[in-house]
């Protein structure tokens, strides 16, 4: 195949391509100035190749040897109009600068240089006609003569000047070009670091790098032929413009179709239909309007031909109304935006139908507007449980959360609204507002509401769409839909992270429960002539009641503990674990029992606030000399019940430990004889309280053990505890609740119970 | 609980009327105290006519009430002391730690 053909053939394509994207850019919104200055830009470009294109064909189909010199080569330069509207592009795309632009006049002033171009190429390459009636209208000998040789002298000179622009108009308009060029490329690059969208980010780097190609071809082309011999560089000028046409196309076209820039896959599709059946029309007409004429021809003679352009304006007139016909009919069958608006809507909820993660769904919602409707910027204002605020949310940009005050006008401003408002219309509601200070400074366009029934759940603020477009009706419509979707998603996932959460720490707690009914002994002690039973039940699942049994080796001793902290669940219970944790220690010391517990108290006192203490007895069973030494730390006093039916009290030791640091304890003692009965109890006991409001109380105790003294400890427990339970016979019980029985036996004997 | 407050020959008297419980109530002393504090008012009696009941959490509002007190510098006394709180002062021999009168005059005088 013929090379030259090939290329024929690659800048006919190249530019149909360029021209058909120009038209179908400008025709997808021509009240917007971008699409309008895109579609002519890339109409300009696509005239470059067209016009090498027809130059090539007439080569080599040998018509018309084209010399350069002709109209159809000087015309061509009208595509060079392709560097000022580049340049008006950068300043529209990615970010529009030509609202804030300080010289206005600009963007018409730039376009003089390439209309220049044109007039004096198409003008002045030949000015020798000129030249001849300027002299004329000197010669002509007379008063006006002298009046105009000064004018028909300056006209002279400024023709020869363009005359002079014509013959080397490649040079200094390829400059020119390159300086537009570079300044476009400057901005274009300057923009693109302002935007966040990653689609757009990556589109709009297709789309840089598709024109930074087609210039490389252009002046890389004309570099070479300026440097090289003509014939040895036509392959080399091929070669780059084939580079520049291909990747502009390539890039430009793989921007559009791969990442929908600009949204036009769809138009594209419709224009590509409309140009078609347009085509075939205009084809129809024509035929029509010819086919009239050689008809008409032997009728009424040359007049015809005027007759037949007539018939031809009218059928074109008629073809107007037909063309928009077909326009709706294809907008009809592709019903673009509300099908794509349909299928974000189905595409988004089954998404967000299975997310839980807040987070994630937050991802979601964040991605979904991003691609499907460009927005720029999406922030997340939520009300936030862990604070119980609303907050601005880490995103793009928040490095971390931004907590509201409550009381915020614009936060109350957002609570009134129930659908997507623009931002502008909450200015009223700006005044210290730091919300209102942070959407400025972010440049929120739209705020989406989002509300359940009947609390506001916080909303999403919105910047522009990329490019400087703004929401339609469509958008809001469509906003207004999904934030409800999006409602229910943040419900469901608050509600499953809740849920979570509760189960973690119901986990939690009955780990808790495990460990502290670990630290209880399981079963109390074998110990020669003592028989104990015990019993401890918290009121929660974990509780701040606490008996131990340590042996003494030192003094071989049995060490017994009570105690009850301050409080109720689970504080109580770090309390006690301490308590335990720091009486093991100082016993195994070896510490007398006052020592024990001042050491205790000051290490609580030190390592807790004052409001948390506990109250603790302490005593240790010699069974040498049946003695009972004991400090009674601010616990309720234990009952010695004797063999016959006396009463004590536990009473002697210090203050209760860890409230003040400093206390002094003192140890008692006392003698236990056989079936001596010590009675330990906690608060949770005593102070049992019956509905009419009355307490157990420790006499009613006493009396009770007095009666039940003859019995083994377990059975007096089992009595004691059957009784509170019928004084006061709430579920769970009101507090921890802690009893110990311990009865001396007869020598030799040994008696075990557990509770 | 409630709490009402009033100052008598310059010192501060806290009333607190009901249960003293955890909960809200320990802030509610605590605030009031602070209150005081910072305007350089440190003699402070709580009066405990008309508390009919004291948990250990009430009780240990109560402590870090005189603790805070003391801490800077001033004395947190009670006055009305019941039966039923009287018995749990006892218990936890904290009699020795708190001054506790019959009347809020003789509080007062003690002040003096």
């Amino acid at each position: 195949m013929d090379v030259n053909l090939l290329i024929v053939v690659i800048e006919f394509l190249a530019g149909g391509f360029l021209l058909f994207l120009g038209i179908t850019v400008a025709r997808d919104n021509l009240g917007n100035r971008l699409n309008r200055v895109a579609g002519a830009m890339f109409i300009a470009a696509g005239l470059a190749p067209l016009s090498l294109g027809l130059a090539g064909l007439t080569v080599l189909t040998g018509t018309t040897p084209l010399t350069g010199d002709d109209l159809l080569t000087r015309l061509a330069v009208v595509w060079e109009f392709f560097f000022p509207l580049l340049l008006v592009f950068s300043w529209l795309f990615p970010v529009d600068r030509l609202r804030h632009f300080r010289y206005p006049a600009m963007r018409t002033f730039v376009y003089f240089p390439a209309l220049i171009h044109v007039v004096v190429v198409v003008l002045f390459t030949d000015v020798s006609p000129f030249l001849a009636f300027l002299t004329a209208a000197v010669a002509n000998e007379g008063f006006l003569s002298i009046i105009l040789s000064p004018l028909v002298q300056l006209l002279t000179q400024l023709l020869l000047l363009f005359n002079w622009i014509a013959e080397n108009h490649i040079p200094i308009f390829t400059a020119i070009n390159a300086l537009y060029a570079a300044t476009a490329m400057y901005y274009l690059e300057a923009g693109y670091r302002f935007i966040s969208n990653p689609l757009v980010k990556r589109q709009t780097q297709l789309v840089i790098w598709g024109i930074r190609l087609g210039l490389i071809g252009y002046f890389g082309a004309w570099a070479l032929e300026l440097v090289w011999d003509a014939s040895l560089a036509t392959v080399g000028v091929n070669v780059l413009w084939f580079i520049g046409l291909a990747g502009m196309v390539g890039f430009v076209g793989y921007a559009l179709f791969r990442h929908q820039f600009l949204d036009v896959q769809l138009v594209f599709r419709q224009s590509l239909i409309f140009t078609i059946t347009s085509a075939v029309l205009v084809g129809l007409y024509l035929a029509i309007g010819m086919r009239l004429t050689d008809w008409l021809v032997p009728l009424i003679g040359q007049g015809a031909q005027v007759l037949g352009w007539v018939l031809l304006v009218i059928l074109l007139l008629l073809f107007q109304p037909i063309n928009s016909w077909i326009d709706n009919i294809i907008q009809l069958l592709f019903m673009r935006t509300r099908s794509d608006h349909r299928s974000i809507i189905e595409r988004f909820s089954r998404q967000i139908i299975t997310q839980f993660d807040p987070r994630a769904l937050r991802e979601t919602i964040e991605e979904t507007l991003k691609t499907s409707l460009l927005v720029e910027d999406v922030y997340f204002v939520l009300f936030d449980d862990t604070v119980s605020e609303y907050a601005v949310l880490p995103g793009d940009g928040v490095p971390r959360r931004r907590v509201l005050d409550r009381s915020d006008l614009m936060l109350r401003a957002i609570n009134l609204l129930d659908q997507p408002t623009p931002y502008a219309t909450l200015t009223a509601y700006g005044r210290d507002s730091s919300l209102a200070d942070f959407f400025n400074e972010r440049r929120v366009k739209l705020i989406l509401p989002l509300k359940d029934s009947k609390h506001l759940l916080g909303c999403l603020a919105l910047t522009g769409k990329a490019a400087g477009y703004t929401y339609s009706a469509e958008d809001i419509n469509l906003l207004g839909v999904l934030a409800n979707q999006m409602v229910t998603a943040l419900t469901n996932a608050r509600l499953y992270a809740e849920s979570l959460e509760r189960l973690r720490l119901q986990e939690e707690i009955s780990m808790a429960r495990q460990i502290q009914l670990d630290l209880l002994p399981r079963r109390p002690p074998d110990w020669p002539t003592l028989s104990i039973s015990a019993f401890s039940a918290p009121s929660r699942t974990v509780g701040g009641d606490f008996y131990d049994f340590i042996p003494v080796p030192s003094r071989n001793r049995l060490g017994i503990v009570i105690a009850d902290a301050s409080g109720k669940g689970m504080p109580a219970a770090l309390l006690i674990a301490q308590i335990q944790a720091i009486l093991r220690a100082e016993v195994n010391n070896g510490n007398p029992i006052s020592r024990i517990l001042c050491n205790m108290n000051q290490q609580i006192n030190e390592s807790t606030s004052s409001e948390k203490y506990v109250t603790l007895f302490y005593g240790e069973f010699d069974p040498a000399g049946g003695q009972f030494h004991y400090a009674n730390a601010g616990h309720n006093y234990p009952i010695v019940v004797r063999r016959d039916g006396r009463v004590e009290w536990l009473e002697q030791g210090g203050p209760i430990i860890g409230a003040f640091g400093g206390m002094q304890y003192t140890e008692a003692e006392v003698a236990l004889t056989e079936d001596d009965l010590i009675f330990f109890f906690t608060d949770g006991l005593s102070e049992a309280m019956n509905s009419a409001g009355e307490e157990f109380g420790e006499q009613r105790l006493a009396d009770m053990l007095i009666t039940l003294r003859d019995r083994d400890p377990k059975s007096i427990l089992a009595a004691v505890l059957a009784d509170v339970k019928k004084h006061d016979s709430s579920s769970p019980p009101q507090d921890d609740t802690t009893v110990i029985a311990l009865k001396r036996c007869a020598d030799g004997t040994m008696s075990v119970a557990t509770g | 609980m409630k709490l009402s407050d009033r100052e008598q020959d310059g010192v501060v008297i806290l009333e607190p009327k009901g249960k003293i419980m955890g909960g809200p109530d320990a802030s509610l002393l605590h605030d009031k105290l602070y209150e005081y504090i910072e305007h350089d008012k440190k003699q402070v009696i709580v009066d405990l006519s008309q508390v009919d009941w004291m948990n250990s959490t009430g009780l240990g509002i109560l402590i870090s009430g005189y603790t805070t007190l003391k801490n800077s510098g001033g004395e947190l006394k009670l006055a009305n002391v019941t039966d039923k709180i009287q018995s749990l002062l006892t218990i936890t021999k904290l009699v020795t730690v708190f001054d506790a009168y019959d009347s809020i005059e003789d509080a007062i005088q003690s002040f003096r």
